[in-house]
């Protein structure tokens, strides 16, 4: 049981390590903007690919049913691209658990191509924190 | 080369006479010809000019008007108007909706004429356009500027005034009467703060949620979108980190690290997920109720101001919604 529980800790530890080393990155080469942008790309690009994957094979085979603006794949990029790889993975969960509920009807609506969706970008979520 | 130079002279000599004899006759030519009809030429004045402007900008025309009021000023530029199309150049651009060019317009305006009636309106101005753009600080900035700048105690109240709603709509409620205060007793009435002191006392009545208190409660997966009323989300986030939580532990209770540690991983990142989103739902609570408190109170008692220079004073609206 104790190799189990320490298991799950070095997970979450090499999770956070992980996300902040990245984090720190980005910020030590904000100094040459080219690199940074190279580097925000390469990283970017990486941290993104399931949602593109995810996007490009199988919402578009399975179909757009997010009743939410900006869709929840979107909006999990863009709190990615916007915080960082950690605080991008828990605004991800947390709008994955508000999608399509209480939201819908605290939010303003929005039409998009004739449908109702909620509008729910990442400025909505992280006000707060600027 | 001497019989090519023989030749050169020759050809000079008949050519120079012929270029004199033909110059009269040339001159017969022109001068012969009926002279054209001599079509009124179009005279702009100073009139003509500002006042094509003016129509246009009446005629919501406003980006030509702009261009049609900066070309007054750069034709006539001692012209005694030039002041008004400087502020109708901006006020042309604010209704384009064209903000920075706006600014720069009124800023303009404001460097070159530094306490006139059209300075101090443009100052104000270029406050609401700070306003539009969201962009308080400078708001404020450019207001303390003006209370700096002006002599004129009912301008420099106005800018208190108007100060005191930037603060309200930022729900900085003591900032806001601070600045109410200091309206001289003579406009008190005028900006009838008796009543707007006495509804914004109910500031105080704002629900709000607290939320480092939702962020606590959401360690029990679900309970912090309880408190701010997401009944629903917090069902959902209680069902989701529930069986996140009891997949991982089952998975590695039966010998499958590999799948526990992924399910620890996503669980990890919705259960955060739940704390942040009770935190940031409690800040839209609030965010929610202080906009609405604040919309009633600016049905209720903000004074809408439109400054007419000419009159030199305030044009006052206002409504009462029950």
């Amino acid at each position: 049981m104790k190799k189990r529980l320490g298991f799950i800790f070095c997970c979450v530890i090499l999770n956070v390590s992980w996300s902040n080393a990245s984090a720190q990155q980005e910020i030590n080469l904000a100094d040459n903007p080219k690199l940074s942008h190279e580097a925000e790309e390469k990283q970017g690009s990486l941290l993104l690919y399931p949602f593109k994957l995810y996007r490009d094979y199988i919402s578009s085979a399975d179909g757009d049913r997010c009743p939410m603006y900006p869709t929840c794949s979107q909006y999990c990029m863009d709190a990615i691209k916007k915080h960082g790889p950690l605080t991008g993975w828990i605004m991800c969960s947390d709008r994955l658990m508000r999608c399509g509920r209480d939201e819908t009807h605290l939010s303003a609506p929005v039409w998009i191509n004739g449908e109702k969706h909620t509008y729910d970008p990442v400025s909505n979520n992280d006000f707060w924190r600027q | 080369m001497r019989i090519r130079n023989i030749c050169f002279g020759s050809q000079l000599i008949v050519l120079v006479p012929l270029f004199f004899l033909f110059i009269p006759f040339s001159k017969s030519f022109a001068g012969s010809e009926t002279p054209p009809d001599r079509k009124p030429s179009v005279m702009i004045t100073p009139d003509k000019q500002f006042n094509y402007a003016e129509n246009l900008f009446s005629n919501n025309d406003y980006s030509t008007a702009a261009m049609e009021y900066k070309r007054f000023i750069y034709f006539f530029p001692e012209d005694k108007r030039v002041e008004r199309a400087m502020y109708q150049t901006g006020l042309s651009y604010y209704h384009q909706g064209d903000f920075k060019a706006a600014v720069d317009s009124f800023q303009k305006l404001v460097d070159e004429y530094a306490d006139t009636d059209y300075a101090i309106k443009s100052y104000f101005k270029i406050s609401e356009v700070y306003m539009k753009l969201k962009a308080l600080d400078s708001a404020i900035i450019n207001l303390n500027n003006l209370i700096v700048v002006t002599h004129d105690r009912d301008v420099r109240d106005e800018a208190y005034y108007r100060l005191g709603w930037i603060y309200l709509e930022m729900a900085s409620w003591e900032k806001g009467r601070q600045y109410f205060s200091k309206i001289s007793d003579k406009n008190k009435d005028k900006y009838r703060l008796e009543k707007l002191a006495a509804e914004l006392e109910k500031e105080k009545l704002i629900p709000q949620k607290n939320p480092k208190l939702a962020g606590f409660l959401s360690v029990i997966p679900g309970a912090g979108y309880l408190y701010t009323e997401r009944y629903r989300d917090a069902l959902i986030a209680f069902l989701i980190n529930g069986a996140l939580i009891y997949a991982a532990y089952e998975s590695f209770d039966s010998e499958n690290p590999a799948l526990g540690g992924l399910l620890a991983f996503v669980g990890v990142g919705f259960y955060a997920g739940n704390i942040y989103g009770a935190v940031t739902s409690a800040h839209k609570y609030n965010r929610k109720k202080t906009g609405l408190f604040l919309e009633r109170l600016k049905d209720n008692v903000k004074i809408n101001l439109s400054a007419d220079v000419k009159n030199k004073g305030v044009c006052l609206s206002f409504q009462f919604v029950f």
